[in-house]
């Protein structure tokens, strides 16, 4: 944290010195889509954005292009998730030998921790681990969302304190949008039976989620290698659905159906739709922003869970 | 300082006395090395030399470098494979690939006597082929196309890095100048024309095709007139065509092409025939004519961004540890170093006399190679190695080579940062060579969370007790310098524990102890640094008990060969109550294995290290 305030300072003092560059927006890098999207909320019109991994893309298998070291190198704030999710941000931030403030917005945040070890994503038909102690998926629950803001707003007002007002504002107001949407979630999930609270994911991205809404999410786990991902695995989540009565199976945006179709096939259950967990959609499809992301995951997984 | 002796061979005690002898204080020791490995231009020969990084501008140091001497059939072009623990050496004249272990392979898993600086040796066996040339190394497998033999082989870079060359033959419809190259679970290769050529005329090329490995078309072909220049960087293969850079990425069904089409701006007439892949972010550098670079992005526009050079090109590298750097020596004897975002020349210094591009391509020039924060140069006129720095681009010292030095290849230690991330999710990764072999920059070095080691592990002391382990011992003898008794002993002592079982769940480390579990919970508590007696070095990864039995130790310390995140496949593991006296223990460590694996397995996981 030391290092990112002293960034900070550096930062100020540059912008001042350039005296007119005040007139000028925050050139902002945001590491994917859903930050992307805290961070237009908070900086509104103050910000110039990057978004370097976008819509329905898997941040885990993204590799980074000259035009984002590019981007880096001319940035004066850089939000990350942290926990290990963007693997190639380090080598990134080398690469463009940028001075600008690097934040990790869920430092502070009180995150799980990755049972495993790590988790599964499915790429191409093969399952890939992605490594880490803490699981990286914050933004599945509103309350961290808020966490989130409220440090993309105190990295804005320490890099451009002119425009410290403006941001606070914005949060502020965003943030009681963010407390309708908890709100809303908490009322559907309550609406539902009480024996009907668990749906089947490909990739165990919704752990905070459940953590805050009390939906169970049952993922391929425990996978060994790529190779074997795995009929014995796949074996152990048929016999899993069964024993919880898991009333949906979901698709997820940023991975193949492969593997879904086979556990759908072989566990008698449909697949419910697709679920958005670690990025947005594209503007025309049903989860552009974050908000709309959250309404679309919770009433796809209460519909499928409420009718029957 | 720590100083473990035990399984040190003679040739890591000899490189402690004179390559590490300033490894009194590890704070400030950043123990590199390089092992540059250079053919001669006219004789059959491999000379290597060991370069030492004295980064604390130490005045006048002398050179006892180690040197060695090899043989080969004819003039070389050298290759470091499999993760630099071969160097192939491709005698494209003289129908022959000789192999090299260079020695820096070791892998230091623990604290232990698998520390190995070894000597470089040749590999016995020597594959022959009409004409080979190309070499690829991606996706751990080396292949080299046989221009006139009308097939590729195959190697497996672990394998090669044991020594074992088993080439695993990929036919092709006819025999012509190009490249195989394994991509998702395509083999890519370049495909000919069947036009008939007269005498030794080159065989006209006309692109790319997707193949199984027995040589079975897999896709359609992707036309690339004249393809030369292979690279890999991130998702991409790009080579350079008549047309513009044909770049392929594996998709879901199958392989994914795109022709880079030259834009109208560059000079006319002009192609592409040599490419750069950066490993750090997804770019390419590549020639553009004798006199032009490109900076080639395979997704993003411009595709194309021109570096046009002073002088035509001699030789260009990469630097894998500043990546957005490249360099490039051109015939007036001048060293230039080009910045890839910018897509310019940001410095450029006189390194060597000039050597004119005109005659033979293979005439007697300079060749580059990155060393770290150096750039080594061939200079074969003057019968040196000019070692340059890659910041200042000021001579840091020369080295004489006997004969005409020609060209290159140098593995060790680079300060690549790229560990268990990346494009390469086959298998698991191994992270930056050099640091599997103990060799790292104090900066390389990262905390570990406690989920690094999760998992049901199981003790391998009782398969050492029952005989299961009796191979390993073999197969140590007969590398090392010790008898199948001596090895036995040194790890009876080195596994000896009766914890047979170890459960490591959140903060939760369960031990087994004569079948009774004992808990506690753990806490990371930093890591520390060891320095060997072979001057490479191991990180401990150190938790501390918050909670738990009173029987469970106040410590534990993991050592793997790792030193960033990224999981363990197996571990050594310290415990006790003293902190400071765990760092001292060099001669237990008990060694864990995935409860998963048969004996078997890890015999042969053993046997693979």
């Amino acid at each position: 944290m030391t290092r990112w305030l002293i960034h900070t300072v550096a930062c100020i003092v540059i912008t001042f010195g350039a005296g007119a560059a005040q007139a000028e927006n925050l050139n902002v890098v945001a590491s994917f889509s859903i930050i992307g999207d805290f961070a237009t909320e908070v900086g509104g019109d103050r910000i110039n954005l990057k978004v370097l991994v976008g819509p329905d893309s898997d941040s885990h298998v993204y590799e980074p292009r000259p035009a984002d070291a590019m981007a880096l190198m001319r940035a004066n704030v850089v939000l990350t998730n942290g926990l290990e999710f963007e693997g190639f941000m380090d080598r990134l931030i080398a690469a463009s030998g940028t001075e600008a403030t690097v934040a990790t917005l869920t430092d502070g945040m009180d995150t799980m921790e990755e049972p495993g070890g790590g988790h599964y994503h499915y790429v191409n038909g093969e399952a890939i681990f992605h490594a880490g102690a803490h699981d990286p998926h914050a933004w599945q629950s509103v309350a961290n969302a808020k966490v989130y803001v409220a440090n993309i707003a105190d990295v804005f007002c320490d890099a451009d304190a002119e425009g410290c007002q403006t941001y606070r504002a914005n949060a502020e107001r965003y943030t009681a949008k963010l407390d309708a949407l908890d709100a809303a979630i908490r009322a559907d999930v309550a609406a539902l039976p009480n024996d009907r609270r668990t749906v089947v994911v490909a990739h165990n991205a919704f752990r905070y989620f459940e953590q805050a809404y009390g939906i169970h999410f049952l993922s391929p786990q425990g996978v060994s290698t790529e190779s074997e991902a795995a009929a014995a695995d796949v074996a152990g989540l048929i016999r899993q659905i069964r024993d919880t009565g898991a009333g949906a199976i979901f698709a997820e945006n940023i991975s193949d159906t492969r593997l879904l179709e086979r556990i759908a096939a072989e566990s008698g259950l449909r697949l419910a739709g697709t679920l958005y967990s670690d990025a947005l959609s594209a503007p025309g499809g049903p989860a552009p922003t974050y908000l709309a992301m959250m309404r679309h995951n919770a009433g796809a997984i209460t519909a499928s869970l409420s009718s029957h | 300082m720590l100083r473990y002796l035990a399984g040190a061979t003679a040739m890591a005690l000899i490189m402690s006395g004179a390559a590490f002898a300033q490894d009194h204080d590890h704070d400030h020791d950043n123990v590199t090395l390089y092992r540059v490995f250079v053919g001669d231009h006219a004789e059959p020969r491999v000379t290597v030399i060991d370069l030492q990084n004295h980064d604390h501008g130490e005045e006048g140091h002398d050179h006892d470098d180690e040197t060695w001497t090899f043989d080969t059939t004819g003039q070389v072009k050298l290759f470091g494979v499999a993760n630099g623990a071969v160097v192939a050496a491709v005698q494209s004249d003289d129908d022959a690939v000789h192999f090299f272990k260079s020695g820096i392979e070791l892998h230091n898993h623990g604290d232990h006597s698998d520390i190995e600086i070894a000597d470089p040796e040749a590999i016995p066996t020597v594959l022959t082929g009409p004409r080979p040339f190309h070499l690829v190394d991606h996706g751990g497998k080396v292949v080299i196309n046989y221009d006139k033999g009308g097939y590729a082989e195959i190697l497996d870079g672990h394998h090669l890095s044991h020594g074992e060359v088993e080439p695993v033959k990929f036919p092709q419809s006819r025999a012509h100048h190009g490249f195989v190259a394994p991509l998702g679970s395509a083999w890519l290769s370049t495909v000919a024309s069947d036009t008939p050529v007269e005498g030794d005329a080159s065989v006209p090329r006309l692109g790319l095709q997707a193949f199984i490995e027995d040589g079975k078309p897999a896709g359609d072909l992707a036309t690339c007139t004249a393809i030369h220049g292979e690279a890999f960087s991130g998702a991409y293969l790009a080579a350079g065509c008549r047309e513009g850079v044909l770049t392929a990425t594996a998709a879901a069904d199958g392989v994914s092409y795109k022709m880079l089409e030259y834009p109208a701006e560059l000079p006319t007439g002009e192609t592409t025939g040599t490419l750069l892949g950066s490993t750090a972010i997804q770019v390419f550098l590549g020639n553009y004519g004798p006199k032009g670079l490109v900076v080639v992005d395979p997704v993003d526009a411009p595709s194309f961004r021109y570096i046009e050079l002073p002088f035509r090109r001699v030789d260009f590298a990469l630097d894998p540890a500043k990546p957005a750097n490249g360099y490039v020596l051109t015939e007036d004897g001048t060293l230039h170093r080009v910045d890839l975002l910018k897509a310019e020349i940001t410095a450029s210094a006189k390194v060597t006399e000039a050597y004119s591009m005109d005659g033979h391509w293979n005439d007697p020039r300079p060749r580059i190679a990155m060393a770290g924060d150096n750039i080594v140069m061939t200079d074969p006129n003057a019968g040196l190695l000019r070692v340059i720095s890659a910041e200042t681009l000021e001579e840091q010292e020369t080295i004489q080579v006997e004969g005409k030095p020609y060209n290159l290849a140098v593995v060790g230690g680079s300060g690549v940062v790229h560990e268990g991330e990346g494009h390469d999710h086959a298998g698991h990764s191994h992270g930056d060579p050099k640091i599997y072999t103990g060799i790292f920059e104090d900066s390389q070095i990262a905390d570990r969370p406690l989920s690094d080691y999760a998992g049901d592990w199981q003790s391998v002391y009782p398969f050492l007790q029952d005989g299961t382990l009796d191979p390993v011992w073999d197969h140590k003898a007969a590398k090392g310098s010790k008898s199948v008794e001596e090895y036995r002993a040194e790890y009876e002592t080195g596994y000896r524990t009766d914890v047979e079982r170890i459960t490591i769940e959140g903060d939760l480390i369960t031990f087994y102890q004569n079948g009774e579990p004992i808990e506690g919970r753990y806490a990371y508590d930093g890591y520390e640094v060891l320095t060997y007696a072979a001057g490479n070095r191991g990180v401990r990864f150190i938790f501390s008990k918050t909670e738990g039995d009173e029987a469970a130790p106040q410590f534990v310390q993991f050592s793997d060969h790792g030193i960033a995140p990224a999981k363990a496949d197996h571990y050594h593991l310290y415990w006790g109550n003293d902190r400071a006296a765990l760092l001292e223990e060099v001669t237990n460590w008990p060694t864990y294995y995935p409860s998963t694996l048969k004996a078997d397995d890890i015999v042969k996981e053993m046997l693979a290290h």
